[in-house]
């Protein structure tokens, strides 16, 4: 089959941010990028249906800067077969804007399937991988935990509040992958080397003017230290009664 | 005066909780800018106007309502359609949805029909003249992003939780709307729901996790434990490495290093010391409660409350004091 | 010429040149085998044949096999020159070395004969003895079967009575080379009863049966684990288990070859030397019985390694030289039953040693301990041969626990086998003013030593309190130091040690620029594995520091005085000291420790568990276990916890931030009250205020 799969760089996830000197970003020395979370058990969804449907290829995006060449050379040293870099100078908080210059260079592709991350670590919106999908008109199943392709149709699971919901659909579809559907797997060596010499090829993203923008970035009051509340269970209405009106979680 | 639009969210006919913070988040944000109308949008697959008393409570001045039995489950393009097709007719300045599991599909859907910007997970919401302005947590709640929307309609998901649910009652009136698309020609189709997944709540989901580690000394005491989740009512179980060694607990519930990671609302640390291994699962959890008898373990140092003593004793008393907490409402 | 002359040399010719076909074929099947370079410091190599092979030392190891083989051993050695005289005597049948050596000395020569020809004979039965009743547990296990040994003891024990035979009938027939020097063969001889007829012709039927019985000997020695006989004192020679050299450093590796596969999955991807060892291998077990993943019941055995290697060598070489000599099969060499050994060529190239003889899960059950590696006394580097299949695995098939995942993703994104902030290392420090090398730097300072903390002393909660207790003790002792701090990450060592070198390289290379850039010459640090990694292994990186243990720096301190300890506390500690297996195994490092304790706790009895100093076990976080979850058999370290508590002691000393967290483990485990202390935390707690 031929898949998609639309992936972002995004800073590790352990990191401690601290916000850039203009206010409106997060100052990114010392943090380590690699592909999203979401977006690269994405990839191994992707890889594991060529694996066992093949012949197949898999075909990495990303939008960004050249920053995101090193991302696409992760995703082929995992076994992707060629990758392409729609670049833009700057990241954006537009998930419409991105979803259009994805549209745009996938309608031609004849992707039986486009698959997301369900939503980025950065940005942590979702808004790309559905809005795509609305902007080519195919199927949707956003948040898929469980996937199964055969013969031109889709079965998934979504996890929903308390309930999970099974659908069915037929290709071509772009789903949004949840975690729990797989383990990324770990590049080889072999395949690091390999990634050096598939093709990423390089074409300008046409994002036009973005409409949302970032206006400042601040970081949350700081998690007060904890605190022993008491001893024993007479300390329990007092526990009770923090989390309730202090933590709300309750 | 603006106008704003919301998707009031059902489930299998009933409103759930989302619905009336999404409502009341539209009610508090148009009588902070001079007043305005709320509509509230439901598809229901019968019996909308019933709904209508219980919208309006919360500040809805209209209730249209979409009814057909295929909206029995979430058809999601019908009800992106119908939403749509509203918002365009409407002179709306903005659409509401709440950042649920529908809410996420739904959101960008809106915002690629209505070509508009669109913000998901928003916390907080201003109109500034041409623009609107939200919050939005990003990096996993480490950071807060201001954003601005530029446009004449903007289309925003509420983060669950972060609109209080008020009541400014009026007397909606009820429109009926047709469904812009037919519900039971979908590209997705709903087969199938499933109570629960495997009749317990995943840890990865559960936003309140109860975990236990070798201070409860037996395996017969996680009931204690399980009691406790129980009382939350949302909670998963899950254990520290030590006891999934020993065999009382299945690997699965294991969260640490090796096991599940996890970010719950509420972490309870029933009887864990908080070795380096088991830390690295659940630091992320936004409230970290623990419950150890010894006052120097690790694991106070990251818990945001802690209560020193038997776990064995402690944690009955804290069931039973959350189930009356949770009884009371 | 003589009939029997003739016959002799044709004999001898055949036996003789059948064996050094063998013996060809097997050198050639060794050039299968990657090559590599063993020939430098020969004093050194000289040095351990003479002690390893020569006088047997890690034989003795074991008090009673030990004694038994030097004696067969040995007495093959001085046999030989005997056996030499035989042969001669099959062209020149009056030879002797009387002819040719001083009377005393040929006296004292052939008293040695017999001498050695009893003891030998005394050791074979009781070596029959042992293997047949006594059962001990390391002669049983990995499929092995007693045949092959029963054959060479009982034609080590023909090659004596024959000879003793040969002798006895000789001296009846009236032979003058009997002398009483010869005391056995004339006992034998008073055995045998005077009215024997015809001594002479029954002297001449037991030489040939000698003669005979030796070339079937020799012969038989390249299909049988006696193959050791010849290969086992080179095998030493070329080892560098106990030098040249520093102990327990992982082989380079070149990442940028071009290479078809990293790692070895197969005998033609490890070296020639790794194949010498697998014709080394007596199957004594040894290596198996010191194992602590084998003692707790996991399917890693260290003989079996060796053993496998050589049947899959026995099997594949044949097909990869050509060799039309070939009618080796796995049955013969001995021990392997039904299940390997492949039936067809196509089957032969099919398999591997990887997955058809060697196992994923043996592989990572090993701790690294290097327990084997110390107690092989024909110097086989066992754990070589896994730390390459595991590289294999790692770099080539991306094959490894799925739980170690986490840890390799960290170490690229974090720095740290653990997901924790690295914004968050140097916090153990807060309050304590410890200067960074940077702050110093802006200074235009520079500490006389650098303390390397490591990750568990940052981050784990326990171990900090180690960091913090040895910080202590370096301010109180005036001590001009300073940490990295921020800038410090993993060197890389658990990465190295699961066999992803690829990664490790990444971060050991980025560590030396950074110690590099700081100028760094000695460094201090008190986890024995960023110990032996940085002090050890980085040099073949281009790093070159002094490092030195944080229990080797504290004795230092205390031998000069510098520690201001409390003058009394009276109470009399038991303390029972956990070796760690990167300090003793592979630095020697028993004493300081130990040594510590003593001079720091002014009254203290130490005690020593049941295995300790360079036969201590293992706690079990070594070679990258400390990542994985243990899922057959007895926990490890709980096995040595309680091996620990059975001494009685009331404190448990170790000197690992990873010792510390398993046997902490253990201890909890067996719900005991023992505390578990660093030796640093001992030291600091002796501090005057």
């Amino acid at each position: 089959m031929k898949i998609a799969v639309c992936l972002k760089r995004t800073p590790d996830s352990e990191s401690r941010f601290r916000i850039a000197g203009n206010g409106a970003a997060i100052d990114e020395t010392g943090l380590k990028f690699d592909i999203d979370d979401f977006a690269s058990y994405a990839v191994e969804v992707a890889l594991q249906i060529n694996e066992k449907q093949a012949p197949g290829e898999t075909v990495a995006f990303a939008v960004g800067p050249d920053a995101v060449q090193e991302t696409l050379r992760k995703a082929m040293s995992m076994g992707v077969d060629r990758a392409v870099q729609l670049k833009t100078d700057a990241p954006t908080y537009d998930g419409l804007a991105i979803a259009k210059a994805l549209a745009a260079e996938l309608k031609a592709g004849g992707f039986d399937l486009v698959f997301f991350g369900k939503h980025a670590f950065d940005t942590s919106g979702g808004i790309v991988g559905t809005a795509t999908a609305e902007l080519l008109g195919v199927a949707c199943v956003t948040s898929a935990s469980k996937l199964e392709i055969a013969s031109g149709k889709g079965t998934a699971r979504r996890e929903l509040e308390g309930v999970a919901e099974i659908v069915e659909f037929s290709l071509p579809a772009v789903v949004t992958i949840d975690e729990g559907i797989a383990r990324a797997r770990y590049p080889s060596l072999k395949g690091i080397m390999a990634a050096k010499k598939k093709p990423l090829e390089t074409k300008p993203a046409q994002l036009g003017q973005p409409r949302v923008t970032v206006k400042g970035m601040s970081l949350p009051p700081d998690r007060p230290p904890g605190r022993i509340v008491g001893e024993g269970v007479a300390a329990v209405p007092e526990l009770v009664r923090l989390l309730r009106s202090e933590a709300k979680v309750l | 005066m603006p106008n704003i639009l919301v998707f009031a969210e059902t489930r299998g006919g009933a409103l759930r909780k989302v619905a009336f913070e999404t409502v009341s988040a539209a009610r508090a944000l148009v009588d902070a800018n001079g007043g305005g109308q709320v509509h509230a949008l439901c598809a229901v697959p019968s019996g909308g106007a019933g709904l209508a008393e219980q919208i309006g409570k919360h500040g809805a001045d209209v209730v249209l309502t979409a009814e057909n039995p295929g909206f029995a489950n979430y058809a999601r393009e019908a009800v992106a359609a119908t939403v749509a097709a509203r918002a365009k007719s409407g002179g709306y300045r903005a659409v509401l949805v709440s950042f649920s599991a529908q809410g996420r599909d739904l959101a960008p859907r809106l915002a690629a029909k209505l070509d508009a910007p669109v913000a998901a997970d928003v916390t907080e919401i201003r109109i500034a003249g041409d623009s609107v302005v939200v919050k939005h947590p990003v990096y996993a709640n480490k950071v807060i992003a201001t954003l601005q929307l530029d446009g004449p309609l903007v289309v925003l998901s509420t983060r669950p939780g972060a609109f209080p649910v008020t009541e400014t009652p009026r007397t909606a009136t009820v429109e009926l709307l047709a469904p812009a698309s037919d519900p039971s020609a979908e590209k997705v189709v709903v087969k199938e729901m499933q109570e629960g997944g495997k009749g317990k709540i995943d840890l990865g989901e559960a936003p309140v996790i109860v975990a236990g580690g070798r201070g409860l000394k037996a395996p017969e005491n996680f009931k204690l434990v399980e009691d406790l989740a129980a009382a939350f009512g949302n909670a998963a179980v899950g254990a520290t490495r030590a006891v999934t060694d020993e065999g009382w607990r299945p690997h699965s519930d294991q969260i640490g290093q090796t096991g599940r990671q996890v970010s719950p609302q509420l972490y309870v640390a029933v009887g864990i010391s908080g070795a380096i291994q088991h830390l690295a699962g659940m630091r992320s959890s936004k409230t970290i409660v623990a419950i150890n008898k010894d006052k120097e373990a690790p694991i106070f140092k990251v818990a945001d409350y802690g209560i020193v003593g038997d776990v064995l004793e402690v944690v009955p008393a804290l069931t039973q004091a959350v189930r009356e907490a949770k009884a009371s409402g | 010429m003589t009939t029997s002359i003739v016959v002799f040399l044709l004999v001898l010719t055949a036996g003789a040149g059948f064996f050094a076909l063998n013996v060809q074929r097997l050198v050639r099947y060794l050039r299968i085998g990657l090559p590599e370079n063993r020939t430098n410091d020969p004093g050194k190599r000289v040095e351990n044949v003479l002690s390893i092979g020569i006088a047997q030392s890690k034989i003795f190891r074991d008090p009673i096999a030990g004694p038994m083989h030097a004696a067969i051993f040995w007495g093959f050695v001085v046999l030989t020159a005997g056996t030499i005289e035989i042969l001669i005597q099959g062209v020149f049948n009056a030879f002797s070395y009387d002819a040719l050596l001083p009377d005393p000395i040929y006296r004292f020569y052939a008293f040695s004969q017999d001498a050695f020809a009893v003891l030998v004979l005394g050791a074979i039965g009781f070596a029959m003895y042992r293997r047949l009743v006594l059962h001990p547990k390391r002669l049983e296990g990995d499929k092995l079967e007693h045949t092959d040994a029963l054959i060479i003891l009982s034609l080590i024990g023909g090659l004596m009575v024959t000879l003793l035979l040969t002798n006895a009938y000789a001296y009846l027939a009236g032979s003058t080379l009997v002398g009483p020097e010869k005391f056995a063969s004339r006992i034998t001889a008073q055995m045998l009863g005077r009215s024997v007829s015809n001594p002479a012709l029954w002297s001449g039927v037991f030489w040939w049966g000698h003669v005979i019985i030796l070339l079937v000997f020799l012969n038989y020695l390249p299909y049988s684990k006696h193959l050791h006989v010849v290969s086992s004192l080179i095998n030493v020679y070329f080892s560098n288990t106990s030098g040249p050299g520093q102990k327990g450093v992982m082989r380079p590796m070149d990442l940028e070859a071009e290479v078809e596969q990293f790692g070895a999955s197969d005998v033609d991807h490890l070296t020639w030397k790794n194949l010498l060892d697998g014709y080394s291998c007596t199957e004594c077990g040894r290596c198996t019985a010191a194992c602590p993943a084998n003692i707790t019941g996991k399917t890693l055995s260290p003989r079996k390694i060796v053993v496998n290697t050589r049947q899959r060598l026995m099997e594949k070489a044949p097909l990869e030289t050509g060799d039309r000599m070939e009618f080796v099969h796995p049955r013969l060499v001995h021990g392997e039953g039904g299940d390997a050994g492949a039936a067809t060529a196509t089957q032969v190239v099919a398999d591997r040693l990887l997955d058809t003889y060697i196992t994923e899960e043996e592989l990572w059950a090993c701790t690294s301990c290097r327990a084997c590696v110390q107690e092989c006394p024909v110097s086989i580097d066992q754990l070589d041969i896994i730390n390459q299949m595991r590289r294999y695995l790692v770099l080539s098939e991306s094959r490894f626990p799925e739980e170690v995942q986490p840890a390799f993703e960290s170490l690229e994104r974090n720095g740290s086998p653990w997901a924790f902030s690295p914004g968050d290392r140097a916090r153990w420090a807060d309050g304590m003013d410890i200067p960074t090398m940077a702050e110093l730097l802006e200074r235009g300072e520079r500490p006389d030593i650098l303390f390397w903390v490591g990750c568990m002393g940052s981050f784990d909660d326990r171990a900090k309190k180690i960091t913090v207790a040895f910080a202590r003790i370096l301010k109180a002792c005036g001590i001009n130091f300073a940490i990295l701090g921020q800038e410090e990450h993993c060197h890389g060592d658990p990465a190295r040690r699961m066999g992803n070198e690829y990664l490790y390289q990444m971060l050991a290379k980025d560590t030396i620029g950074t110690l590099d850039r700081y100028e760094v010459k000695t460094i201090v640090t008190s986890c024995p594995h960023c110990f032996h990694q940085i002090g050890n292994e980085f040099p073949d990186l281009g790093g070159n520091y002094e490092v030195i243990h944080h229990s080797t720096f504290i004795e230092r301190l205390l031998e000069k005085n510098l520690v201001p300890l409390q003058s009394e506390n009276g109470k009399r500690l038991t303390v029972a000291y956990h070796d760690s297996c990167y300090l003793g195994r592979y630095n020697d490092i028993y004493d300081a420790p130990r040594a510590t304790l003593k001079r720091a706790l002014p009254v203290v009895d130490i005690v020593e568990p049941k295995r300790s100093r360079d036969r201590g076990l293992c706690c079990g976080a070594g070679g990258g276990r400390m990542w994985m979850e243990e899922r057959q058999g007895k926990r490890i370290n709980v096995e040595r916890t309680e091996e620990l508590l059975a001494t009685g002691a009331d404190t448990i000393a170790v000197a690992c931030p990873f010792c510390m967290t398993m046997i902490s483990d253990g201890v909890k485990a067996a719900a005991a009250d023992v505390p578990v202390l660093d030796i640093a935390e001992v030291v600091a707690g002796q501090l005057a205020s």
